[in-house]
């Protein structure tokens, strides 16, 4: 039972440590949250990605990357209602 | 994760390296400098430079000059500088993809950076929640804080202990689960405890909302951290919402100087925020014009402080998304008693000036701004006038005292009228290439090495580049001497202590005479000039204090500074041809194969030695070392004969003419010639012998000072002419070769990496021969072009790139060239901007304001180049001058989901010039381009453009996005355009492709092929080729390869009815038949031979793959009976999958791959260029052996010198898959830069010579590129 314990604060620890350590309740809408957040943080950090982007969407990099900050703050759209 | 050398393995090299800067700041890392001569610490893609501002006296001249580039293999991500107090120079910061935080110092005796300390705190990678995002110093020094875009952010405190060293903390957390990052600064607190503020978001709440309610109520927050120096930790001390629009903020200078806190810019407002002030707004003025659309806001994206610790005064410089400037200053309330409190009370705003958009805008102390510009040329520009005159431009002029600070209280906008450069003047423009859309290799003008011809730039700085290897030239004289050819020239002095020089003596072979020149204000023809003009010369040089010795076929003609002259004649039957001279000896090669050697003694007389030794063969050519400095003799003399060999003579007087040491060639040696040299490594003068022989390949080996043995021989082929040598040195002195082949080249120590680089100078036509000239007013070289003398002066020898450009619209999409002559068809357009019919409309509708625009406001030109821009507008004359001057310093008119594009047909090679242009209306944007021959129009060349409507239109949209093919007919050799007709399609064009006399084209996922018809294409074949999107087409005989825009390649082949006897009506057949296992978002195409192609793709890797032999094979049986049209989809694709043949990441985006030869001669390479201005080439390994030695070196530099910013190499290029088949030449290049040791080490590892390593490092580079 102590191990099993363990194993469960262990994977907290993670879960708080690591964002995107999935659970075994992981939905589907979080789940793809977090690809999303990968995603848009990756276009970011990568300077010719964002100068691309950029120049494709004949915008500065500065309103490409607050573009990419905001799509962040709610990628997939609201989580679908949960069920009782 | 061994690196795995498959059946091929390439060498990757860089040519030119990004020149797209991710991050900027200044910096004091000189010891010993004024505070105000500052430097600028730079980051470009991968590599990190420092540049100084050099002026000279009265400031006419300045030079942004690159004092230290260094790659360190990893994403750069900030960079920053902060001095910790104490010290005497600055500490440089960079974050990076390594998830470690690196402290340089510049070690100004070795010229490098040295790391201070290197302090892990995450996983490598760019990664979500792994600070280096954001990179924020402590003004006063004390502490750095890296964040991440979300969550994470880590502070080191540092500090300096009693014996100078730097120490740096235990990193300090303040993490807060679900919090984005929008930006961080830093405040200035003065004294204070330091505290870094951020624009913090928490989606929490969002997240958990189904009904999305709190999603609409989500707040930003900004965010003050105070690090507590005392208990050593971190927390978060204030937090107030702002206005969500916010995305950039900027510490405001606090203690003495001013109120501290910070501005935080918005969408259309700026704010002023802090604890302890009352908060401030202004709006950010908007442009006023005909063509502008008033409601839309500007953001602010880029910024800089000036503060003056003196005066305790301070402003910003704030830049728009469209380039404008301005300046904001900060009034402060006065207590009773008149004395500047610290509360804020007012803020005001100026329009400064219009300058690019910047990645990064900083102000320097000495008077100039750094533009690091996020597309195109960097630029300098200097200060004239900090806009401190109230009473100027006073519309221009904006207080925020009626601006409620509330962001939810409504406010008017304001309005300002932009013009051209007033307060500053450009001072230095930094040729840079990123963006580089395309690329392409080519030789119209059949000149002795392929041009680069590039589409680069956005918007209004779009440009069609001619690239060249080579240094430019500044001809300052070229004047006919007569209708004689000259061989030869010698510039001499009048005396050997004189600075100038004052004779020029021209020979020619042809017509057996001489001329003198004489060198004053003016260079004439000297009437009775002491020397014999009634023979050709063969050497004419200035010896002793004041001896003039002149060389001929019959004799030695010396004439002594009292007018006499001495006439040595040569034994009878026998002529001279070859003679060289230094200060004291004096070596001519006789016809019957004898030497005789003269040294001249103290009274200017030349003493014969008696012997006469003679050589083996006939003497082509000689060479007498330098005297070197305070010696009376040099050492060694060369000669060589035509026997193939050269050798080393001692011409010391007490060995007259004894051989050391002889060498075969390969050719017949035309010209010889010693030269002391530095040796970069160890500094040191040492004696080299170039050699130019008649096959025009150069050598140059080392003679060893004590045994006069030859070593360390390095070659290359210059061009198809004997090369021809001729010593001249650089305006600083530095000694040098000029080396006239087919077309000249100079031979040079690199002034930044120190090697010995050869490079040809760009001109028009080749030198014959080339002297060093100077006199007052000029300090070059001389030369002669047939019989035209020019006289020239090199430019910086920094750059090995020239580039000619000619100005274009929009942004270049594509580019195509004409199949018969140098004409190429390049497509543009522009995102979010007004087409020149919207904008033609809107002014005939606001008539009044246009002529405020275009007519009250003076331009200056900001680019040199305006006379060259004049020329591309000519011919587009009735285009109403649309790319004016105006326009291009402002930028176009922009309106959300409008486009503006066009098609050019420019002729860099003669016009040098748009000749043709045709506007794109309705909303169009040209996306891609081809010349295509139709077989069915008896091979005539059209040009088909395909475009997009309405591109980015939302799904909802009452538009419809959709595309285009127009074709167009050339008129004029190619250089004009004329509409035939348009063909509509569901999807946007992206590619296009000239396949067996029709047109290939990809719409959406399908492959069609089309031929041409009288009102429109007609579908002649059609074929699913690929998941998604074709974005990229190849063709070779009847295979096809169509790129996906996420899903790697497909081969398809083309099965015609016509060949294979089907039945007539069976229509023609595309059958895809190998695809990819890996997800690659190809950008850049190209097919190595028929079954490899090479790619690259948007996340900056280059890949190799090969169809498997039985797919190849089954493919391309005969008909269409065969195997392939029955296999079986394998896994939901294609029957057959490629294989993987090499694999590399360059972090730049490859936009154009090419297999071509780069160099006259040279092996063909894989040629790439990238988005943000790389130039780069793949080398195919021609031997096993070599593969070998290469990877082997790879390792071992690895393990003796990690990367800069602690990325790990083989991880770096590694990045989304293993490297594989490629070697990192640029690491191997590393080589010359270890320290001697780990040289040794290295070369001890892998058995060879250390100079041998070098040598096989520089002749990987040498052999095939530059």
């Amino acid at each position: 039972m102590a191990d099993k314990l363990r194993t469960q604060q262990q994977l907290e620890s993670l879960q708080n440590k690591y964002i995107g350590t999935g659970h075994a309740d992981t939905t589907k809408h979080e789940w793809t949250s977090n690809i999303a957040r990968d995603s848009y943080a990756s276009y970011q950090g990568h300077p010719p990605l964002l100068h691309y982007m950029s120049i494709g969407m004949g915008q500065p990099m500065e309103k490409v990357r607050m573009h990419c900050m905001e799509r962040m703050v709610q990628p997939v759209g609201p989580a679908p209602p949960v069920e009782d | 994760m061994a690196n795995v050398q498959a059946t091929q393995a390439f060498y990757s090299l860089t040519l030119e390296p990004s020149s797209a800067p991710t991050a900027a700041c200044t910096c004091n890392v000189i010891p010993g400098l004024k505070s105000q001569d500052q430097q600028i610490f730079e980051a470009r893609g991968q590599r990190i430079l420092l540049h100084r501002i050099v002026e000279n006296e009265d400031r006419t001249e300045v030079k942004v000059s690159t004092f230290l580039d260094q790659d360190v293999f990893g994403i750069v991500r900030g960079v920053s500088a902060f001095r910790i107090p104490g010290t005497g120079t600055d500490q440089l910061v960079v974050s990076s993809d390594s998830g470690r935080v690196v402290l340089l110092n510049y070690d100004p005796d070795k010229n490098s950076f040295k790391r201070i300390h290197q302090e892990t705190f995450g996983k490598s990678g760019v990664r979500r929640t792994v600070p280096g995002q954001y990179l924020a110093s402590d003004p006063r020094g004390r502490c750095v804080m890296l964040a991440s875009a979300e969550k994470n952010k880590v502070v080191y405190i540092v500090n300096r202990n009693a014996e100078g060293g730097i120490l740096i903390s235990s990193p300090h957390e303040a993490n807060q689960w679900a919090s984005l990052c929008f930006a961080v600064c830093a405040l200035d607190t003065g004294w204070e405890h330091p505290v870094f503020a951020t624009l913090e978001v928490d989606y929490n709440d969002a997240e958990n909302d189904p009904s999305g309610e709190m999603y609409e109520r989500r707040e930003k927050q900004l965010v003050y951290y105070t690090v507590d120096l005392g208990l050593n930790h971190v927390v978060k001390s204030w937090s107030d919402t702002v206005d969500y629009s916010a995305n950039m903020i900027f510490g405001v200078p606090g203690g003495q100087d001013g109120p501290s806190g910070v501005l935080v810019c918005c969408e259309d407002r700026i704010y002023y925020r802090h604890d302890k002030s009352q908060p401030l707004s202004i709006p950010i003025p908007r442009r006023r014009g005909a063509t502008e659309d008033p409601e839309r806001k500007r953001c602010i994206v880029a910024g800089c402080l000036h503060l003056s610790r003196a005066r305790h005064e301070f402003f910003f410089l704030l830049q728009t998304e469209d380039g404008d400037v301005f300046k904001l200053t900060m009034a402060m309330a006065e207590d009773a008693s008149g004395r500047r409190t610290s509360q804020p009370e007012s803020m005001s705003m100026r329009y400064y000036e219009t300058f690019p958009v910047a990645k990064q805008m900083l102000l320097i102390r000495k008077g100039y701004i750094y533009i690091a510009a996020e597309n195109g040329n960097n630029k300098l520009y200097h200060v004239n006038d900090l806009a401190e005159d109230i009473e100027f431009e006073p519309q221009n002029y904006f207080t925020s005292d009626s601006y409620s600070p509330d962001p939810e209280e409504s406010y008017e906008a304001l309005y300002f009228h932009p013009r051209g450069l007033t307060f500053t003047s450009l001072a230095v423009d930094i040729p840079s290439l990123h963006p580089l859309m395309r690329t392409q290799v080519a030789n119209p003008l059949n000149e002795d090495a392929p041009q680069i011809y590039a589409i680069q730039g956005t918007g209004a700085t779009s440009a069609f580049k001619t690239i060249r290897h080579g240094l430019e030239v500044q001809e300052i004289v070229s004047s006919p001497l007569g209708a004689i050819d000259y061989s030869n020239l010698w510039s001499l002095k009048h005396r050997a202590s004189d600075q100038y020089h004052s004779y020029l003596v021209l020979s020619s072979d042809y017509a057996d005479k001489t001329i003198v020149l004489s060198i004053g204000d003016e260079v004439e023809t000297m009437e009775n000039s002491p020397f014999l003009t009634t023979r050709a010369t063969i050497s004419a040089s200035l010896m002793g204090d004041a001896t003039l010795v002149q060389v001929h076929a019959r004799g030695v003609h010396s004439i002594l500074e009292s007018g006499t002259v001495n006439e040595w004649p040569v034994p009878s039957h026998r002529t001279i041809v070859a003679a060289s001279a230094n200060e004291r000896q004096l070596l001519l090669g006789l016809s019957s194969s004898e030497l005789a050697f003269f040294f001249m003694g103290d009274d200017g007389v030349l003493n014969q030695l008696e012997e006469m030794p003679e050589m083996s063969g006939k003497v082509t050519a000689l060479s007498v070392g330098q005297t070197p400095k305070g010696q009376m003799q040099a050492k060694y003399a060369v000669v060589g004969c035509d026997d193939c060999t050269i050798r080393v003579l001692s011409i010391e007087l007490d060995s007259p003419l004894e051989a050391r040491s002889v060498q075969a060639l390969s050719a017949v040696p035309t010209s010889i010639e010693v030269i002391e040299q530095i040796e970069p490594d160890s500094g040191t003068n040492v004696s080299y012998v170039h050699i130019g022989l008649q096959s025009g390949l150069y050598l140059r080996a080392v003679i060893d000072d004590v045994t006069g043995e030859l070593g360390e021989v390095r070659t290359k082929f210059l061009g198809a002419r004997p090369t021809r040598l001729f010593p001249v040195s650089l305006a600083d002195s530095s000694s040098c070769v000029l080396a006239c082949s087919s077309r000249p080249w100079l031979g040079y120590n690199h002034p930044l990496s120190t090697i010995y680089t050869l490079t040809p100078l760009v001109m028009a036509q080749t030198l014959d021969a080339a002297r060093g000239f100077v006199s007052e007013h000029i300090n070059g070289l001389c030369g002669i072009q047939g019989s035209n003398l020019l006289i020239f002066e090199l430019g910086s020898v920094e750059k090995r790139l020239s580039t000619e450009t000619v100005g274009l619209k929009y942004t270049p999409r594509g580019m195509a060239r004409n199949p018969w002559n140098g004409v190429w068809y390049v497509v543009q357009s522009e995102g979010n901007t007004l087409s020149r019919e919207t904008k033609k409309a809107l002014r005939a509708k606001g008539d009044g304001v246009k002529k405020l625009e275009d007519g009250d406001v003076k331009m200056e030109t900001a680019d040199g180049d305006d006379a060259d821009m004049k020329d591309t507008t000519a011919p587009a004359a009735d285009e109403e001058n649309d790319v004016g001057e105006t326009d291009r310093h402002l930028g176009l008119s922009r309106g959300l989901g409008h486009w503006a594009s066009c098609i050019s047909a420019v002729d860099p090679v003669h016009a040098k010039a748009i000749t043709s242009s045709i506007e794109f209306g309705e909303n169009e944007a040209a996306l891609c381009v081809a010349a295509v021959a139709f077989e069915s129009r008896n091979w005539e060349v059209f040009v088909a453009v395909g475009t997009g409507q309405h591109l980015g239109a939302a799904a909802g949209a009452d538009v419809q996005t959709k595309g285009f093919v127009h074709v167009f007919r050339l008129v004029d050799e190619g250089r004009g355009l004329e509409v035939v007709h348009k063909t509509e399609f569901p999807t946007p064009i992206y590619a296009l492709l000239p396949f067996h006399g029709r047109l290939a084209l990809g719409v959406g996922p399908e492959l069609f092929i089309y031929d041409l018809g009288m009102r429109a294409l007609l579908r002649k074949s059609r074929g699913l080729a690929v998941p998604n999107q074709i974005t990229s087409l190849q063709a070779q005989g009847n295979r096809i390869i169509a790129a996906d825009v996420s899903e790697s390649v497909t081969y398809v082949v083309y099965k015609s009815t016509a060949s294979s006897g089907a039945p007539a009506g069976a229509a023609d057949r595309l059958i895809p038949f190998a695809d990819d296992t890996i997800q690659r978002w190809t950008t850049a195409t190209t097919m190595v031979d028929y079954e490899t192609v090479a790619g690259g793709d948007k996340f900056g890797n280059l890949w190799v793959v090969r169809a498997p032999e039985q797919a190849s094979k089954e493919a391309d049986e005969e008909g269409i009976g065969g195997f392939i049209v029955n296999e079986r989809s394998y896994l939901g694709g294609a029957p057959y999958r490629l294989e993987l043949r090499a694999h590399y990441y360059t972090q730049d985006i490859p936009m154009s791959l090419q297999r071509t030869a780069l160099v006259a001669g040279g092996q063909e390479v894989l040629f790439w260029s990238g988005l943000q201005g790389t130039l780069g080439i793949l080398v195919p390994f021609v031997s096993r052996e070599d593969v070998e030695f290469f990877a082997q070196l790879e390792n071992l530099i690895r393990a003796e010198e990690p990367p800069l910013a602690g990325r790990d190499h083989l991880m770096y290029r590694s990045y989304y898959a293993p490297v594989k088949g490629v070697v990192d030449g640029d690491l191997c290049e590393r080589f010359s830069k270890l320290s001697f040791d780990s040289r040794q080490k290295i070369a001890g590892e892998v058995e060879r010579g250390v100079k041998e390593v070098e040598r096989k490092v520089q002749e990987m580079r040498g052999r095939v590129a530059f």
